[in-house]
Parts: structure tokens; C-alpha cells; sequence
């Protein structure tokens, strides 16, 4: 589970980084909480609420940041605090019981066969995307603009990839929590991006890294029994100290 | 003979209008530069002529058909400001994508694209490696993968150093040699537009379209709008 999760967030968050999708990535990452407790009030499966509403408010700031140029950033961040909030305030309205902090910082002790099933299902919704729209997602992270001209569906893609995003997210809950996977989506995209000479080759060097990071993360959790999420965003923050020589 | 027309253009964002009665016709084999200052419609322009944006008003013909059913027949290459020059890729890779959505797909069009803008020896190295010069015209060698006839680049020589001018006009002057269409869009003019078949001023509405000299001679305060010019 643990190498999964750390092969599975850093390709994804390779392409994310090259989109400039980082910022939607963790408004999804945030936005899947009121989706999760919504799921679990209906006894509906909690990743299938958090995949929806992960995506609605990524669809809700890109309508919203529409409306005047330049304000993606603090639309973005006013939506994310927003449907956190709803998230958080649902719970005692809902009257139902749920473990925030495992939701938002991981829990590896109550990682399950579904996890594996979710897990597995994120990465084959994301080579389905790569087998499918490999090319035009390289285009569409190089020249937007371009893209467009040439009549590629930029809508349609990037939704596919907020998808495919949600549901990564999603199914890492469990392991390093929806808040902390920002860290997997990041830092070993970040040094798998470096040098890179294509998109694909980043993809498979930040994978690599993610399954070093989370293979030592989970590792120290279990040998000192510490929360695998926290922990590894520990982690990646050192190691990007370290690589920048700061 | 491929002939871009535009027929009475206007477009406006909401209420203003930033194009108005815009007629044109750009004949093949001819290297055309369009002026204007900040703000004057030009990259609004290419995006009509390219059908990325439909007019408001007025109507864009390809060989007297609709532009809407061959619009694959003119690529347009971006502002160097719309491109991500970090993502990891290749110059070949990025020459290919000129391909992605191309009707008639050619094996060799890449390696064409790229001997004709002479970066065949930099082919696998990385975008980001590259000068300022060198990534123009590699951005240039996936425009020309498009396989299109008409090209209108979009301020190609913004940013670039007077040599890396000099080298990307020759590359466009023999395109147009060729047989294609080109317009090169620029903010800046003055004495280099001798270097074009034609000039089209703009801003807004065309002040003067013709060749240099006409379009000096059309133009009293010419020198007004600067000195500089792509080349």
C-alpha cells in the first residue's frame, strides 16, 4: 500500500506540476472532505462522495476565477478554506461520528482491502488517460494556448485529469490523509521533473522517488510508531532542503 | 495559389470593439509584416485569421471557401509568453506535436520542420537547454509541422538578440520563397520592414496595408511608433 501510494501520487503530481494544476490539486485535496462525510451520512462508499465533491469544487473555482483575470490563486484558496470548512461543519449537523484526523493526516492502521482496490483503480484510470491522451496532455502542459489553436479539447482533458487527480487523492486518504498528500504530489515530482526529457521518463524518475520517500516514511512510522503522514511530509520537506542545498 | 482574405472584420471584447472593418488579402509566396502598438488588435487578428476566435462581424475566406473547413490550412505560432519552456521535453518531441491533430500525419515532417529552421543537430536535446534564438525556432519547426500553407507567427522575434533576428527572418523570408503565406506580427517597426514583401499597419482598424514604401508614404508620423522591427 505504502509503495503504492508513493509511486502513484508523484507521477500523477509530475503531470500536475507541468499543468500548473498543483494549486487545483490541493483544493481537491481539501474539497473531498464535506463529499467523504456526505458519503458516509448516506452509507454510500466515502471515496465516491469525496471524488464528487473534489471535483465540484475544482469546477466551482474555475467558473469562479473565470470572472476577472488574475485572481486564480485567491479564488482557489477562498474555496478550499470554503468546502474544508462545510467539510468540518457537517460532521456535528450530520450528528454522524468520524474520524477527522485520520481523514486529513492518514491512519495506517486502518488501511484495508478497499484501499488496495481504490489504489489500483486510481492508477489504471491514470495509464488509461496517459494510453489515451498521452500526446495531447504533453501539448496541452507545453502551449495551452497552442493546444487550443489546434483544436484539441482543453475542457474535456483537464476534467479528465481533475478526475483522475480526485480519485488519487482520494484513495492516498487512508495512508498519508487527503491534507498531507500535497507533499507525495510534490516533492519527488520535483526532483523527477529535474532533468527530465520527456513527460513520461519524469513520471517514472518522481515515482521512483515517491517509493523511496514512502518506503523510509512508512518505515520510521512503524519502527517508532509515529502517524505515516505527517511524517512523510517531514520527509519530503528535508530531502528538497537537502537537494537545494539550503 | 493559396489567398487568405478577410472580408470587413470586427470584434469586440463585451462592448468595445478591438477590431473594426478589417479587410485584407494575403496573397502566397509573400512575407508580410503586421504593426501596431501595445494594444493595436494584432494577436486578436491572428486568432481570427486562424479561426482560434470567430468575428463578430465580417468573414475570413481560404482559396474563396469558409476558413471554418480549412482552418488546419493556417497554424498559428503563439506569443513565446504562452509557452510552459520548462516542461520536460525534447525539440524532436516538440516538433512532433505540430502533428498531433494534423489530417495528413508524415513520418519524416518532423525532421523536415527542423532542417528547414536548422535545429536538425539539437534534435534530442532538451527545450530549456536552448537560446532564446533556438527556441523560436524550434517553437517555428512545430508550426511548420502543422503542414499548413499560411503561418502567422505571433511576435516571434520579441525578446530575441539582433543576430537571432536576422537568422529567424531568413528562415521566414525562404519559407515565403517557397510558395507559403507568413505574417509576422511585431509592436515595433522602423527600418527593417524593407526586409518584408508587404506591410499591414493596425490599430485597431488598418491604417495602411501595401508595401513598405507605400505604407510610409501613406503614413506621416510613421517614426512615432518606434524604430524596431523583427530582423
Amino acid at each position: 500500500m505504502a509503495l503504492l501510494v508513493g509511486m502513484l501520487c508523484p507521477a500523477t503530481g509530475a503531470v500536475l506540476i507541468t499543468h500548473r494544476r498543483l494549486l487545483q490539486a490541493n483544493l481537491i485535496s481539501h474539497a473531498v472532505v464535506p463529499g467523504l462525510v456526505l458519503a458516509l451520512f448516506l452509507g454510500i462508499d466515502p471515496a465516491l462522495g469525496g471524488v464528487f465533491s473534489g471535483l465540484i469544487g475544482a469546477l466551482v473555482a474555475e467558473r469562479l476565477a473565470l470572472k476577472r483575470n488574475g485572481e486564480n490563486e485567491a479564488v482557489t484558496n477562498t474555496v478550499l478554506a470554503g468546502t474544508l470548512g462545510l467539510g468540518v461543519l457537517l460532521i456535528p449537523l450530520l450528528e454522524i461520528r468520524v474520524d477527522l484526523e485520520s481523514i486529513l493526516f492518514g491512519d495506517l492502521l486502518a488501511v484495508g482491502s478497499i484501499d488496495l482496490i481504490r489504489i489500483l483503480l486510481s492508477a489504471i484510470a491514470l495509464l488509461l488517460l496517459l494510453k489515451t491522451s498521452y500526446q495531447k496532455l504533453v501539448y496541452l502542459g507545453l502551449d495551452p494556448d497552442g493546444a487550443s489553436a489546434n483544436g484539441l479539447r482543453i475542457s474535456s482533458l483537464r476534467l479528465a485529469l481533475g478526475f483522475v487527480t480526485a480519485l488519487v487523492i482520494v484513495s492516498s486518504m487512508a495512508a498519508v490523509g487527503v491534507v498531507l498528500v500535497i507533499g507525495l504530489l510534490s516533492t519527488p515530482a520535483l526532483f523527477g521533473l529535474y532533468q527530465a526529457t520527456s513527460l513520461h521518463s519524469a513520471m517514472i524518475r518522481s515515482a521512483g522517488y515517491g517509493i523511496l520517500i514512502s518506503f523510509i516514511g512508512f518505515w520510521l512510522a512503524m519502527a517508532f510508531n509515529l502517524s505515516p503522514g505527517p511524517l512523510i511530509s517531514c520527509l519530503c520537506l528535508g530531502s528538497l532542503a537537502i537537494q537545494r542545498k539550503v | 495559389m493559396t489567398s487568405l482574405i478577410a472580408n470587413h472584420l470586427s470584434y469586440a471584447y463585451g462592448k468595445e470593439y478591438v477590431l473594426k472593418d478589417i479587410s485584407l488579402e494575403l496573397k502566397s509566396g509573400t512575407l508580410t509584416a503586421l504593426v501596431g502598438p501595445n494594444g493595436a488588435g494584432k494577436s486578436t487578428l491572428l486568432r481570427l485569421l486562424q479561426g482560434q476566435s470567430l468575428p463578430h462581424q465580417g468573414a475570413i475566406f481560404l482559396d474563396a471557401h469558409p476558413l471554418g473547413i480549412n482552418r488546419r490550412q493556417v497554424a498559428l505560432m503563439p506569443q513565446r509568453s504562452s509557452i510552459n519552456w520548462n516542461f520536460p521535453i525534447t525539440v524532436e518531441d516538440l516538433v512532433a506535436l505540430g502533428q498531433v491533430n494534423a489530417a495528413n500525419k508524415s513520418c519524416c515532417e518532423t525532421e523536415a520542420s527542423l532542417q528547414r529552421v536548422g535545429l536538425s543537430a539539437l534534435a534530442k536535446k532538451r527545450l530549456d537547454s536552448l537560446s532564446g534564438g533556438q527556441q523560436q525556432r524550434a517553437l517555428l519547426a512545430k508550426t511548420l509541422a502543422q503542414n499548413a500553407t499560411v503561418f502567422l507567427l505571433d511576435e516571434p522575434c520579441a525578446a530575441l538578440d539582433p543576430p537571432s533576428r536576422s537568422q529567424f527572418l531568413r528562415i521566414v523570408r525562404q519559407l515565403a520563397e517557397a510558395g507559403l503565406t507568413v505574417v509576422v506580427s511585431s509592436h515595433d517597426w522602423g527600418q527593417a520592414l524593407n526586409a518584408y514583401d508587404k506591410v499591414i499597419a493596425l490599430d485597431r482598424t488598418v491604417l495602411a496595408f501595401g508595401t513598405p514604401d507605400e505604407v510610409r508614404n501613406k503614413l506621416q508620423s510613421i517614426s512615432s511608433m518606434g524604430n524596431h522591427c523583427c530582423g
